[in-house]
Formats: C-alpha cells, structure tokens, sequence
C-alpha cells in the first residue's frame, strides 16, 4: 500500500519526464517494495497474510454469494440420483433449453430494458435487450446483479410484526381494522412513503388511494436525489424538466462534473448515444471532443479529452464564465496566473463551444446545485444548442410527491397515525440530520414493505416482504420516459409481493379473500393490464398488443414528447466569490457526496458480486474509503490507508483515506451505500456510512469540513496492482492526425490454424480442408470501454465464478476471470485515465501451454485455449508462465456449501470448479459449443457472424467488444483488427494473442480537427 | 556371542519382501478391479423403480418409437423424460386398474411427479448433447444397449471416457444411415467399413482430431 510515498518527489519525476508514460498506482509510481512484489509474482509474498477469514464472516459469505455443490443433494439416495419429470409438461418449457423473457431492470425506480434467460424455469442471466429504445442492448452492474439478487438467501422471507413472523392474514387483520378508522376520518394521517415512481401503473394506484383517503399524504425518499435537474429546470425555465442529450448533433461537449457516463439510472441509454456519436465522428475523421471539469473524478470527466479537476465553487464559478463567454464577454478573472490549467481548460471549451455555435453540448450531473443547472440551461440557451443537442422533456419521475422532510416534520408534530414505507429504507437512507428513527417512534401504526429487513424493519411495526422485480408484474419509464413492461420470470421465491399487490390492500375495494402466494401475480397483471387498456378497446385487439409489448418488454412509442422551451428572465448570478475570498476559501476543505460505483445507494449491497466488484478508479473491494487529493494528502501527511476522522457541525465519521489522482486538491469525497448496520447480513459494518455527515438541504456537498488523522492505519483491499504485467505500452492512445500508434498491418497474423496443417504445430489432419478452420478472437476497443464494470458481472454470472470475500482478495486470490485494469498518464493532479479490461489473450503461441506437466491446458484448432479442469492437479505452473497475469487459482473451495437457493443461479453449461483447479476466460466455450453443434445438426452450415456473443460483449453498453470468427473476413471482429489502431498487448513476446486491443483516441496536435 | 539370525531368517525376508510386493500389486490389480466392475459403474443393475416400467415391452413388444416418450432427443442436449401426462394418454385408457401402474394414475391425480432412479449419468465438467449424436448418425443402442430386451432398464455401458473415445477416436466404425438411428438391434452391417467412411464425409465429422479436442466435452 502506499505507505510512506514522497508525493512532491514522485511530481516532480512526472514532471520531468523520467517517470513511466502509464502507471496503475503510487506504489507503481514509485516503484515500491510492495509494488515490485506484485511485478513479480501474482500473489505476492509482500502481501503480509491476514488474519484467516473470520468463521462468522466466512459463513455469511457462503450463505450469500457462494457457488453450489451441484446436484449433489440429489445424489444423496442410493449413489445415483432421481430424475424427476413434470407431471404436466408446461406449454413453452422445454427440459434444458434456454427461454428468455423480455422485461425491465430497475435503477432508483427508472427502467432499463433486459431479457433474463431462464433454464427449467429459472433465471439464471440477464442480458441488455437489443430492441429496447432506450437501453439497446446494453447493461449495468446493478442490472447484471439483480438475477442474484432474485436469489439472495438474505431477501426478507416473510411477513414481520414486531420482529416476530406473522402472516398476510394476520397483517391484513391488523390492518383492516386500522383502515375503518381511516376511512372515517378521509385519511388524516395517514402518510406513503415511497421512492421516486415513474412507473404509471403504481402512480395510478397511488391516486386511487389517495382518492380513497382524501387526506393522504405521499412523500418520496431518495438516497440519490435528482432534484437539483430539476430546480435547475425550474430556475431558467419556470417549471421542472428532464434533459436529453442528443449526442449525435454535437461537435463538441462540456461536462460541469456531468455523469452521462457514471453509474446511474442513464448509463446505459446515454453511454451508447455517446460512443455511437464519437464513433461517428471518427468515421468523418473529426473526435467528439469532450471537456470536463470535476470536483471528483468519475466515469465521465476520466473518460474526457481535457479534463479538469475543480472544486464545487469553482466549478459554479466555471459555469459562470462560460456563460460569459457564451454571451461574448471576457471571463471574470481569477487568481490564478493565465497560463494555468484552469484558464487553459476554460479558453478550449469555451473556444470549442463558440466554433461549435448550436452543435454543442452543455451538461451537468446529480451532484450539482440547482443554480449550476441553470447556468447550464442558459449557456446552451446562449449558444443556441437548445432545441439541437439539448432537449427537453417533462420529468419521468411522476410528480405530486412531498419530500422526506415534510414527513419528519408531521411526524415531530405527532400528526403521523398510519406510515407506509413501501420499498424504501429511510432510516438508513436519510440524512443523519434528519433523524428518522427517533422520529419514527412516534408513529402508532408503521408499516415497512421491502426486500430485505432492513433498519428500517427494525423500527416498524409491520414488516411485508416485497416481491423482487424478476418475480412480479409492473411497469416502469426509462429516462426517455419509454415504459418498460415489468413481468415474472419465476414465482415470489419467498411469498413477496408487489408494490402494487400491497397498495390495493389499502384500497377500498372490498378485501378479495386471502388465498396462497400464487394468487399474488395474477392479481399484479390485473393491475397491469387495467392500467394499459385503453378505453373502450376491444378486449381481443388489447390482449394482442398487450402480448406484443409483452414479448418487446416495453410498450413502442411512449417516449416522452419533447417540449418547447423558452428562458426566464435572468436572475442573479451566483456571486462568483473574489480573488481574496478565494485565497480564504483555499484552506477550506469541502466533502462531496456521491453514489458508490458498485452498491450505488447501498440497498443492493448484500450482493456479493458487486462487494468483490473492484470500484472503477480506486480498485478497492468490499468498502468505501475518502478520496483525498494527492495535494490536501501532502498538506495533511496523510498516506493511503490513514484512518481519518471527517468532521462538521458536530457530526462525524472516520474512513481509510484514499490519495486519489485527479481530485480536486481541496475536496474529500464520501461515498453512500456503505455502513449498513443490518444484523448478519453481509454488507454489515463494512465501510462508513456517509449519511451521518450529509446534510439535507444540499446532499451532494458540505462546503467545510474538518479533516484530521486519527493515527490509526486501516488497510483498505485493493486490486489495483494485481495482474501487474511487466513490459510496455499496455495501452496506447492515437492522437487524431497523428502517425498511426497501431501494430504495422500484418504484424499480427491471422492464424496459425486457418494456415495449412504444416504450418500449425502439430495439427496434423487429413482433411485439413474440410474442417470448420474458425478462429476465435476478439477485438476491445479502449476508446469505448468506460470502465463501467458490467461485463465483470456479467462474466461472474456467466460463469460461475464465486465470491471470495474481503480477506481472499488481500491475498490476491480475487477469482474474476475478466479484469478492468485502469492507468494513470502525466500529472499526479490532472492524470489521464485509461481502462483497459483484460481477459484471456487465448495466444496462439501461449506460454502457460508449455509449463502444464499433465496437459490440463492446450489449444483446439479452433484456436482457443482450453483449460481441461478434470485434468488440472493444480501445479500453477500456467499461471507463472502467463504474462498476462489472467489465470485464477482455487485456493480454497470457494464453491462448497452455499445456499441452495443460490446455487439455483449457477449456469448449468459451465462446470462448477473445485479447490485446486486453475481457470481462467474461456472466451464462453459454452455459447461456442452451443453455437456449434446448432451449426453441426443443420448440415454444417457457417456459424453466422455475430451467433456467438461472449456475456462481456452482451453486456458492455458501449460494444467496447467485439467478438467472432477472424478468418471469416466479413466478420465485424477480422474488420476490427484491420483498424489502423489495431495493437497486440505484449506482442513483442510473439505470444499471437487472439484478443487485440483498438488504441484510444485522443485530441490530435491541429486544433481544427476538434470539435 | 550367539547368532542373531537363524539359519532360515534370509529367506523368511525374501518371502516378506516377496508377498508384500505381491500384496501391493494385487492391491492394485483389486482395486482397480473393483472401479471398473459393475457394481461400482452399474453396468447390468436394474435398480428398482417407483413404476417397473418395461422397455422391452412398450418398445420392443409395442414398437413404440423412441421419440414418443423422449421428445427431445433430436433437439436439446437432453433426450427428456416423458411427463405423467404422456403415460397417461394411454393407460387412461387401457390397465386402467392396474396395481403396477397406481403410482403413475396417483401422480396425475395429485401433481406430484413420479422420481425416477437416475441410470445413465456423466460427471458434471462432461457435456453431452444427444441432439448432435442422432442428427449424426450415432443410434441409441451404441450407448444405452438394446432397451428392447430390457424387462427392467439398466445401464449398458460404463460411460467413462475410454468409452466416449473409442468412438469419437474412429466414428466409422459407429455411425449409422439416418434410418439405423433408432433401431435397437443395430448390428454393424457387412459393408460398415466402406459405408462408415462415406457417412462420416457426408456428415462432416471430424472424428481422430477435431472430435478429441477437450474443448468438444468439457467446459
């Protein structure tokens, strides 16, 4: 870890050229002992072993998130097993064979179009949904992991009253007599608390209720609030509105710390229309230019041309500046000499934004305040790119919903009889300011309906468990507002039921009798379809088109109509603070919030797949850390790992610091979703929970922090530095214009295989002719590949591979077969960043073949190279032999004693691996193999290119990967690898990788040609 | 002093030595014995099942087709069990009071499916796909023996990997023309050593190299 670094020292090496062009981490920076240690071995012995993992913890880690023991329980009687059929074979299933549905996963209440495949009747993998509008075929994390999620032996399993199981019956008992009293009084008191509903089936419900009980309050909770878009809106355009981007018009973009490309509820729609946007302005031979300035960095502003790193009021400052320029005057002036970064910055956007009059792009994320929103508004509406590039829609989230704090304040007031939370754990989620829980003990009659008993369980009264969305009926809007069908792909796993199945508890209508869980789909499809029939349509000619959506997963053409806009008149400007102020303000510390790239919010954070899932900058597993600027770290003497103590207002928390490059110097960031404190579940005590210092009104920022070192040393677990490759020019940036950086065309041969036998090693055959002669490779191309992190989830979902836990992953014994490796360029404060994921290289000419002793790994002619698990005895010669460093080795039997029910997840195509045994990517032989035989049975017929898509390709939102055939020529991968950006990592070892990487692109040295 | 040893103490060491080698060597001749014999692979054991279904009666004695019951076999990896369902389009009909069937009649009436003991199984890094194999031209009985004259089923050969090579190693010798797929009693003709050839070109397998590749089975 980097303990002890000479920060000044290591920048001023950057500084004169001497250090390396690309480095993973400080330690590597500076080529430290414990760094060395990694380039050597990939477990390194300088890793001190820790304490051998907690039995507890052990345990809540098989429970969760660990692989099965087969079938093995079957195989309990008489050695051999019972085959069991169906009695009545079910229309549609057919024993073994895949059947997917097409619905919608949900990110903070918004949809994103997937399509869970299902084996015998279980989900086992979610895949994007090519035709959905908004999401194209692409994922997230959270998306790839909710099929877990499904399965989570932590899900809350039944109905709670007062800690105690209960029954539905019994809730309903207890509620019906609650809900006379209700009815007399119209409701008074009586308050939903819900999170954000764009689902119009559920605000349908809500209204029906509310005119049930006149009296009725609803108020919406939100870890991640989205209300500084729309206040922004409100300001420059008198009412709330939704932003879209069309990428496609710009020639140039400007992120005010925007997150387009971060995980969020618009990563998968908006990432695809940007790199489909950048890829066609490469085609023209210009670079879609983006220009970011952000207080912390995240997945859009390291992804930027020219990035810049600015604290909160600076980047407001910013955007006030660039409004001048906008309009045509001079920039206020600020301290700092004209030729700094941040002039630099400013005079290029601001230049690209005024060549590109009406072809920009102005943006701003979550994390800012209202006012920068409406700065942004008012730049684009300046420019002219209003009504282009940028349009406007009405808000997808439905409105009409008070927020938390009117909540509190009736529930101080004690004029709270009846709470509802329904899907939201507020006493975690809300602002440690707040105080929910206290306030909550004065509510007579509080019900809690969630996933998980949660804390906020604890403190209700009720408890229902809430059906997952991969088991109920609903609906739901993607950011575009394209509604999304929600439909089952198994029955409630543990009796849950929906959002909507426990409104209508409440509703008026005379209670149905209570009848088993199967009952409870049926009546969410009711619900569903009333709410999409329209008046008056034949009931045939509905359930036709209700079956087409069904089959699409979204209902067509419901995206939101775009909305024609006009500006306020100005108000003020947010006063640009002066240049003394300034020098004030430079001592001050300031602590952003933000949603973890992993858990987001924290209410997934009993998923182990996303816990082991390295976080996209830091590499760190299983916590949160505060990111601390290598500049504040040099002022504070803190070091990676100092346990520090954030304070303000008389609140505070302590974390493991974090010398995050790329920070801006005076700005700490705190990430949420961590500090869970739910009793044996795995999230529990893992990390700090930031809400203890978030305050309510602006929960993005606190501007004055005290940061100081409690001089106690934590050891946060990283992956930064495993897989350290030793060599060069791992990744390779092509300036536009520039001379091509790409491996010369034919340095990189086809195949050894589709040449004639002679030419291969020893694949002597007769009819060499006859033969498939297929050579699997793959192309990733580093300029789209954001660092997102869903093709990892989709590979550990894929292929079985299991969750290690905390202590294993310090040992460097971390199992992901698909690895993002991320590399710092230049300047300690202002890096460049690059992701680079790293799978299997399937070399022709692969080293980790010669070292095996009993063969357990070697090469098909189809040029993959195969590892035999029946074979392996474990040596790890391979994984020495490996330069890349993509091996993983079972030390343990991490597959052993899971859950039943978490065992229902496992792939059945990909054998579970045992203790001992190496594995590595497989390039998804599976789907290969399924593809192939398809091909076999239909007179040897071509495999179509395309046919096969390995899951990282399926999932990656930017089709970073391509994948397929190299010595069909036609194939999108042989096209691929004929880009002049086409380069071999480590060629010089003529290793022959089969995976090649595109060079990403970057501002070329003639100003013209960007945007 | 007086001899340790008696005169016979040589030879009483070579006779130790001597049956302690054989003891090993026949420890090893046992045990591998036993792994292959057919109590330990079940090759010929017809365990009981929860309905003696007869084979030898509905497809030899009956001749109903293979694909009746085992609708999946020229589709999916798996060649599927027949649902209670497909028992009782018949049995509905005809045995309808029959003892031996009782347990099927109990399993439509209440839902709960009939458990059958599992006769052929491979280790779970082993994928087979019996779709492939007819499609092919590789018949049921090369595998699951002549069911036709099974009164009660058993396994009919041990599937280790020695078993799966031998053909994919020289398919020739097992492939059959698309009309032999399902005949029980399927005997190499006279002239499968010119005809298997020919099938094996004109159904492109690649049996001695692409058929041996670890990759065709384990993944």
């Amino acid at each position: 870890m980097a303990q002890d670094l000479d920060l000044p020292q290591l920048r001023q090496r950057l500084a004169s050229g001497d250090g390396p062009a690309f480095w993973r981490s400080l330690d590597a920076l500076a080529g430290t002992e414990a760094f060395q240690a990694y380039l050597r071995t990939e477990f390194p012995g300088a890793v001190p072993l820790a304490q051998g993992p907690e039995r507890r913890g052990f345990l809540k880690l098989m429970a969760a998130s660990f692989a099965l023991a087969g079938l093995s329980a079957c195989d309990a009687f008489d050695g051999r097993g019972r085959e069991v059929p169906y009695v009545v074979q079910p229309e549609r299933i057919v024993a073994g064979a895949p059947l997917a549905y097409a619905t919608s996963a949900l990110f903070d209440g918004f949809a994103n179009g997937i399509q869970v495949t299902t084996r015998n009747g279980r989900p086992l993998k979610v895949e994007g949904n090519p035709d959905h509008p908004w999401s194209r075929g692409g994922t997230d994390v959270l998306g790839q992991a909710s099929v877990l999620g499904l399965y989570d032996p932590f899900r809350s399993q039944a109905v709670q009253h007062l800690g105690r199981p209960a029954a539905w019956s019994a809730f309903r008992g207890a509620l019906l007599a609650r809900l006379a009293v209700l009815r007399e009084t119209g409701g008074a008191g009586f308050h939903l608390l819900t999170g954000p509903v764009t689902s119009p089936a559920l605000a349908a419900e809500i209204d029906r209720l509310r005119s049930a009980y006149p009296g009725l309050r609803w108020h919406v909770s939100q870890t991640v609030p989205r209300d500084g878009l729309y206040d922004g809106a409100r300001q420059a355009y008198g009412r709330p509105l939704e932003t879209q981007f069309r990428f496609e018009a710009a020639r140039t973009l400007v992120s005010l710390d925007g997150d387009f490309l971060d995980v969020g509820p618009g990563q998968v729609g908006l990432s695809r229309r940007w790199i489909d946007a950048r890829r066609a302005a490469q085609a023209e031979g210009r670079l879609l230019t983006l220009h970011a300035a952000a207080p912390t960095p995240g997945l859009t502003s390291v992804k930027a041309d020219h990035t810049l790193a600015a604290g909160s009021d600076d980047l407001a400052r910013l955007a006030a500046d660039l409004l001048r320029i906008a309009e045509g005057a001079p920039p206020q002036p600020v301290a700092e000499t004209a030729d700094g970064p941040r002039a630099a910055w400013l005079r290029r956007a601001g230049a690209a934004l005024l060549a590109a009059r009406g072809r920009g792009l102005v943006t701003a994320g979550i994390g800012q305040p209202a006012a920068v929103h409406a700065l942004v508004h008012r730049i684009n509406g300046a420019l002219g790119n209003t009504g282009t590039t940028v349009v406007h829609t009405a808000p997808v989230p439905v409105s009409g919903a008070e927020d938390v704090s009117a909540l509190i304040e009736a529930m101080a007031g004690g004029r709270v009889g009846t709470l509802l939370m329904l899907g939201v754990n507020p006493v975690y989620e809300g602002s440690g300011e707040l105080a929910f829980a206290e306030h909550l003990a004065r509510v007579p009659f509080k019900i809690h309906a969630g996933t998980y008993f949660d804390e906020t369980a604890a403190h209700a009264d009720w408890h229902l468990p809430l059906a997952h969305p991969l088991e109920s009926w609903g609906d739901a809007r993607s950011l575009d507002g394209t509604v999304g069908l929600i439909q089952p792909t198994v029955a409630p796993l543990y009796g849950g039921r929906s959002a909507h199945e426990i409104l209508t508890l409440f509703g008026s209508e005379s209670p149905e009798p209570e009848t088993p869980a199967r009952e409870g789909p049926e009546r969410g499809l009711g619900l569903l379809k009333r709410q999409w029939r329209r008046p008056g349509e034949d009931a045939a000619a509905f359930e036709a088109r209700f079956a087409e959506a069904l089959r699409l997963g979204f209902l067509p053409d419901t995206a939101l109509p775009m909305e024609s806009v006009a500006l306020t008149g100005r108000v003020a400007d947010p006063v640009p603070a002066s240049a003394a102020e300034d020098r004030a303000a430079a001592d001050r510390i300031e602590a952003v919030f933000r949603p973890d790239p992993c858990v987001w919010d924290g209410a997934s954070a009993d998923l182990g797949w996303l816990q082991e899932l390295p976080k996209p900058l830091t590499k760190v597993v299983w916590e949160n850390v505060v990111a601390v600027s290598p500049r504040l770290a040099e002022r504070l003497h803190l070091v990676t790992g100092d346990v520090v103590a954030v304070e303000a207002n008389g609140r505070r928390l302590e974390g493991a610091a974090w010398i995050l490059p790329g920070q801006a110097a005076h700005t700490v960031t705190l990430t949420l979703g961590y500090g869970r404190r739910v009793p044996d579940h795995l999230a529990q005590g893992l990390g700090y929970d930031a809400q203890a210092l978030r305050p309510a009104a602006t929960p993005y920022r606190l501007p004055d922090v005290t940061l100081t070192k409690t001089g106690r040393r934590a050891r946060p677990v990283t992956t930064q530095d495993l897989g350290t490759m030793q060599g060069h020019d791992f990744v390779r940036v092509q300036a536009l214009g520039a001379p091509s950086v790409g491996d010369p065309p034919g340095a990189v041969v086809p195949s050894f295989y589709a040449a004639p036998p002679s030419a291969g090693r020893g694949a002597a055959s007769a009819d060499a002719g006859a033969r498939a002669g297929r050579a699997w490779g793959m192309v990733i191309d580093l300029d789209a590949c954001i660092g997102c992190n869903a093709c990892l989830t989709a590979c550990q979902s894929e292929n079985n591979i299991p969750v290690v836990g905390r202590e294993e992953v310090a040992r460097g014994r971390w199992m992901n077969w698909l690895r993002v490796d991320r590399y710092y360029a230049g300047d300690l404060d202002a890096p460049d960043t690059h992701f680079q994921p790293v799978p299997c290289m399937h070399c022709e000419a692969a080293p980790c073949e010669l070292g095996c002793p009993v063969e357990a790994t070697v090469h098909d002619s189809e040029g993959l190279n195969l590892q035999v698990y029946n074979r392996c005895i474990g040596t790890r010669t391979c994984q020495s032999y490996c330069p890349y460093k993509v091996r993983r080795f079972n030390y343990l039997d991490y597959t052993g004693g899971m859950a039943p029910v978490a065992q229902q997840q496992r792939n059945p195509d990909v054998t579970v691996r045992a203790r001992g045994v190496m594995e590595k990517c497989t390039y998804c032989l599976q789907r290969i193999a399924g593809a192939r035989i398809d091909a076999a049975k239909d007179a040897h017929a071509p495999i179509p290119d395309g046919t096969v898509e390995t899951a990282c390709q399926g999932a990656c939102p930017t089709r970073a990967i391509v994948f397929g055939d190299l010595s069909d020529s036609s194939s999108k991968v042989a096209a691929a690898r004929r880009d002049p950006r086409n380069y071999a990592l480590l060629g010089e070892l003529n290793t022959r990788p089969r995976t090649t990487y595109l060079a990403s692109l970057a501002p070329g040295a003639e100003p013209g040609r960007e945007g | 002093m007086a001899q340790l040893f008696a005169p016979g103490a040589d030879a009483l060491l070579r006779l130790a030595l001597l049956s302690g080698a054989a003891l090993i060597a026949g420890g090893a001749v046992l045990v591998a014995g036993i792994a292959r014999s057919d109590y330990v692979t079940g090759v010929g054991i017809a365990p009981a099942q929860p309905v003696p279904f007869s084979h030898k009666h509905h497809s030899g004695e009956l001749g109903i087709d293979c694909r009746y019951c085992h609708t999946t076999v020229e589709t999916q990896a798996t060649a599927g069990l027949p649902p209670t369902q497909t028992c009782m389009t018949c049995h509905s009909q005809i045995w309808t009071g029959s003892d031996m069937l009782k347990p099927v009649r109990d399993s439509y009436a209440s839902g709960e499916p009939l458990r059958w003991v599992r006769l052929n199984k491979l280790p779970q890094y082993v994928y087979y796909n019996h779709s492939v194999h007819v499609t092919k031209g590789i018949g049921c009985s090369t595998c699951h023996g002549d069911v036709t004259t099974m009164q009660m089923t058993y396994r009919a050969n041990a599937f280790e990997m020695q078993f799966c090579l031998d053909c994919h190693q020289a398919p020739e010798r097992w492939v059959r023309t698309p009309d032999q797929v399902w005949n029980m009693n399927w005997s190499p003709p006279a002239n499968q050593a010119t005809l298997g050839p020919q099938l094996v070109a004109k159904n492109h397998i690649h049996g001695g190299d692409r058929l041996l590749e670890c990759g065709i089975c384990h993944r």
